[in-house]
C-alpha cells in the first residue's frame, strides 16, 4: 500500500471511532424524540456525568487495590451505567414529566435549564479544573512498511467500536424483541392510543430516559478512558455534536443516529486531513445542511405525520 | 400638587446627602482593588496565581500601615476568561465604584473589558495578558506587568531556529486572541530565519479529539511542534500523538507551562519546550517575599503570581507618591516613575507597556518541574 494510502487508512480509523462515540450519545437524543418529540438538551450533561462517574469509581477501584483489568472495567462499566441512569431518570421525573401534555416549548426550556443546571452543579461539586486519568488501556497495533507511513490501530479504538456495535445490537433487539420494546414502538407511533389500549407510557417513557443515559455513560465512560481528560463543560460540545448526528441521521432512528454519527466523525476527521482542521466543523454543519436540503427528515429518517 | 413636589425635592436632597455621606464613609475606611481573573472555568489555575500574588500584596502593605493611612482591600471577581463575562465583571466592578483594577488573566477578556475601564477611567494593570492588541489603542489607564506576545514569539522563534533547526515545522494555535497572536509571531520569526513551516493551522477550543491532526502532521514529517494557546488543548494533542507515535518535540508559549499540563499529559509532558517569564521565585531579593509564600502554604513559581504582586504594589506606591486617588494622575505618574518590584525595576511606556520583560525558554518535565535552557 502506498503512503497516501495508509494514511487514508487511519484518518478513516480516526473518524470511525470520533463517530462511534457521537452515535452513542446521539441514540439518547433521537430515542426521546422518536418517543416524545422532545429534544432532551440535558442530554450532553447525563453523558458529562457518565464520563465523571467513570474517572471516579475507576480511582476508587485503584485506591482500594483492584487491579486486574477485566474486573475494574466490568464494576466500573456497571456502576456508571447505574448511577448515570438514576441520574437521566430523575431529571426526567423533575424536570420533564411534570410538564407533559402542556406545549412543546416548555420541556425545551426546561431541558436547557436542566442542562445549566448540571453543568453547574458538577462544576461546583468537581471544581472546574480538567480530572485527568492515566491511560489504563495503551498500545495497539501497527501496520505499514518499514520506513514508510505507520498505520496505528490502537485497543483503545478497536473497544470503542466493538462497544458501540455490541449496544446497538442490544438495543435494536431490545426494541424489536421485547414486551417493553414493543410497547415503546407504540408509544413512538401514538402515545394516546397507546395509552388507551392499556400501555403505562409513563412507565415507557422513563425507561426511554433511563436507556438514553445508560448509552450516554458508555459514552462517557469510554471517553474517559480513551481521552483521559474529563471536565464540566465537555458535555455541551459533545452534545452539540451528537444532535446534529441524530439529525443528520433521521431524528428518532436508531439506525439513523448510528449512521449520523459515523458520517460526521468521518466527515470531521477527513476535513482535518485533506483540507484544514479550521474547517472541520464549517464542513460538517454544511453536510448537514446539504442533507436537509435534500431529505428535511435526515438519511433515514420517516416523514413526520403530524400527531394531533 | 405643591405639597407632593416638595416632598419629593425634600426625598431627592435627602437621598443626595445620604450619598454624600457614604461616599465621604468610604472614603476612610479603604481603597477597594478589584481583582478580576478567572476563578473558575478551564485555565483557574491562572486565575489562582494571579490572586495569589496580589492578595499577598495587599496583605503585606495592610500590614506594614497601609496606604497613607487607610487599608487596602481586594474585591474578587470572576471572568471565567470569556470575554463576555469579562464585560459583565468590568461593569460590576465600575457599578461598585471601584477605581483600580489588577486584571484581567486573559487577553481575550482583558481586551473588550478595558474599553469599558478606559471610558470609565478606571486605572487597570493586568498581570498575565500578553497581546500586543490590548496597548496598541492609545488608552492611557491600561497598563501591564508582563511582556507581550510581540517578544515572547520571537525568543521562542529565534531559540527554534538557532538550536532546534527542525525541517518540517508544524505551527498550531487555538484560534484564540491570545494564541493565534503568539502562533503568528512564532511563525513569523522562523520564516524570516529560513525555517520551514509546513502547517499552520487552528484547533477549536474545547476540542477533545486531534487525532486526524496529529496523523496529518505525522503524515507531512513535521518534526516539530509550536503550539500558540493553553494548557488543557496541549495537553491532549500530547498525549494523543505519543499514542499515535507520534514523537515529534514540541514548544508552546507561557499559557501551556502549568503543573495541569502534566496531570493531562503525563509521561507525553516530559522534555515540551515553554517560554515563561524568568522564575522571580528563584531571584534573591524576593527571597524574603519567596518565605512569607512559603509560610502560606502557598507557591510563588507561577508565572502570574509575582507579576499579580507587582500590579497591586504599583498601585499602592503610586497612590503613596502623589498623595491623590484620581486613577488619572495615577496613570500620568506611572509612565514617568519607576517602580522596585519583584519582577525587577518596572518603568513603562507611553501606551502601558513595560519598557523592558523578559521571557526564558523552560525545559518541562513529567513530574511537572522545570529547568531553564541555556540558549
Amino acid at each position: 500500500m502506498s503512503d497516501a494510502l495508509l494514511q487514508f487508512t487511519q484518518q478513516l480509523i480516526n473518524g470511525l471511532t470520533l463517530g462511534s462515540i457521537y452515535a452513542l450519545i446521539a441514540i439518547g437524543y433521537t430515542m426521546v424524540y422518536g418517543i416524545i418529540g422532545m429534544i432532551n438538551f440535558a442530554h450532553g450533561e447525563i453523558y458529562m456525568i457518565g464520563a465523571y462517574i467513570s474517572v471516579i469509581v475507576i480511582a476508587a477501584l485503584g485506591l482500594i487495590g483492584v487491579t486486574t483489568l477485566p474486573l475494574i472495567l466490568l464494576i466500573t462499566l456497571l456502576a456508571t451505567i447505574i448511577v448515570t441512569s438514576a441520574y437521566g431518570w430523575t431529571v426526567e421525573r423533575i424536570a420533564y414529566r411534570p410538564l407533559r401534555g402542556g406545549n412543546r416549548l416548555v420541556p425545551l426550556i426546561s431541558a436547557i435549564g436542566m442542562s445549566i443546571f448540571l453543568q453547574n452543579y458538577i462544576q461546583l461539586t468537581q471544581g472546574s479544573r480538567d480530572i485527568a486519568m492515566q491511560p489504563l488501556i495503551s498500545g495497539g497495533w501497527q501496520f505499514g512498511e518499514g520506513g514508510g507511513f505507520q498505520v496505528y490501530l490502537s485497543y483503545m479504538q478497536i473497544i470503542i467500536a466493538v462497544v458501540t456495535v455490541i449496544f446497538m445490537g442490544l438495543l435494536t433487539l431490545f426494541i424489536h424483541k421485547t414486551r417493553m420494546g414493543r410497547a415503546s414502538r407504540a408509544v413512538a407511533e401514538d402515545r394516546e392510543m397507546a395509552n388507551l389500549l392499556g400501555i403505562n407510557t409513563d412507565k415507557v417513557i422513563s425507561m426511554t430516559f433511563v436507556i438514553g443515559a445508560a448509552l450516554a455513560a458508555v459514552a462517557g465512560l469510554l471517553v474517559g478512558m480513551y481521552y483521559g481528560v474529563v471536565n464540566a463543560y465537555i458535555g455541551f460540545i459533545a452534545g452539540l455534536k451528537a444532535f446534529t448526528a441524530a439529525v443528520l441521521g433521521g431524528i428518532g432512528s436508531i439506525p439513523g443516529a448510528m449512521l449520523g454519527g459515523l458520517l460526521l466523525g468521518v466527515t470531521e476527521s477527513f476535513t482535518s486531513a485533506y483540507l484544514s482542521t479550521e474547517y472541520k466543523d464549517v464542513v460538517a454543519f454544511a453536510l448537514l445542511v446539504l442533507v436537509l436540503l435534500v431529505r428535511p427528515t435526515g438519511l433515514l429518517g420517516k416523514p413526520d405525520i403530524e400527531k394531533v | 400638587m405643591q405639597k407632593t413636589t416638595k416632598r419629593v425635592s425634600a426625598a431627592i436632597i435627602g437621598m443626595a446627602i445620604a450619598t454624600l455621606m457614604s461616599c465621604s464613609s468610604q472614603e476612610t475606611d479603604s481603597i477597594k482593588i478589584a481583582l478580576v481573573g478567572p476563578t473558575t472555568g478551564p485555565v483557574a489555575q491562572y486565575g489562582d496565581m494571579q490572586m495569589t500574588g496580589a492578595k499577598m500584596a495587599v496583605e503585606r502593605i495592610n500590614a506594614t500601615g497601609g496606604v497613607n493611612g487607610q487599608k487596602l482591600e481586594a474585591v474578587v471577581l470572576d471572568d471565567v476568561c470569556e470575554p463576555k463575562q469579562a464585560v459583565a465583571a468590568a461593569n460590576k466592578v465600575v457599578n461598585q465604584g471601584i477605581k483600580y483594577v489588577v486584571g484581567h488573566l486573559c487577553s481575550g477578556s482583558t481586551q473588550p473589558a478595558s474599553d469599558i475601564y478606559e471610558d470609565e477611567g478606571i486605572l487597570m494593570i493586568t498581570p498575565a495578558s500578553t497581546s500586543p492588541a490590548i496597548t496598541e489603542r492609545g488608552f492611557k489607564m491600561v497598563f501591564r506587568t508582563i511582556g507581550l506576545d510581540s517578544q515572547q514569539g520571537p525568543v521562542a522563534g529565534r531559540y527554534i531556529a538557532n538550536s532546534v533547526k527542525p525541517a518540517n515545522m508544524a505551527v498550531i494555535h487555538d484560534k484564540q486572541q491570545y494564541g493565534q497572536g503568539i502562533a503568528g509571531e512564532v511563525k513569523k520569526t522562523v520564516e524570516s530565519m529560513g525555517i520551514n513551516v509546513v502547517l499552520f493551522e487552528g484547533v477549536n477550543k474545547d476540542q477533545k479529539d486531534f487525532s486526524a491532526l496529529i496523523t496529518k502532521m505525522k503524515s507531512a514529517d513535521v518534526d516539530f511542534v509550536y503550539y500558540g494557546g493553553y494548557h488543557p488543548e496541549l495537553g491532549l494533542i500530547l498525549r494523543q500523538s505519543r499514542e499515535q507515535g507520534f514523537s515529534s518535540r514540541f514548544m508552546g508559549p507561557e499559557g501551556v507551562g502549568n503543573k495541569d499540563i502534566s496531570t493531562i499529559a503525563g509521561e507525553a509532558s516530559e522534555g515540551l519546550l515553554v517560554t515563561l517569564p524568568s522564575d522571580f521565585s528563584k531571584v534573591a531579593a524576593n527571597a524574603d517575599l519567596v518565605k512569607a509564600f512559603e509560610a502560606k502554604g502557598q507557591d510563588s513559581s507561577g508565572p502570574f503570581v509575582m507579576p499579580g504582586y507587582a500590579a497591586v504594589q504599583i498601585i499602592a506606591d503610586s497612590i503613596k507618591a502623589t498623595g491623590s486617588k484620581d486613577p488619572k494622575r495615577l496613570a500620568e505618574h506611572m509612565r514617568s516613575a519607576s517602580f522596585d518590584t519583584p519582577i525587577g525595576q518596572v518603568a513603562y511606556k507611553e501606551n502601558g507597556d513595560l519598557k523592558e520583560f523578559q521571557f526564558v525558554i523552560f525545559n518541562w518535565h513529567a513530574d511537572a518541574t522545570k529547568t531553564p535552557v541555556a540558549e
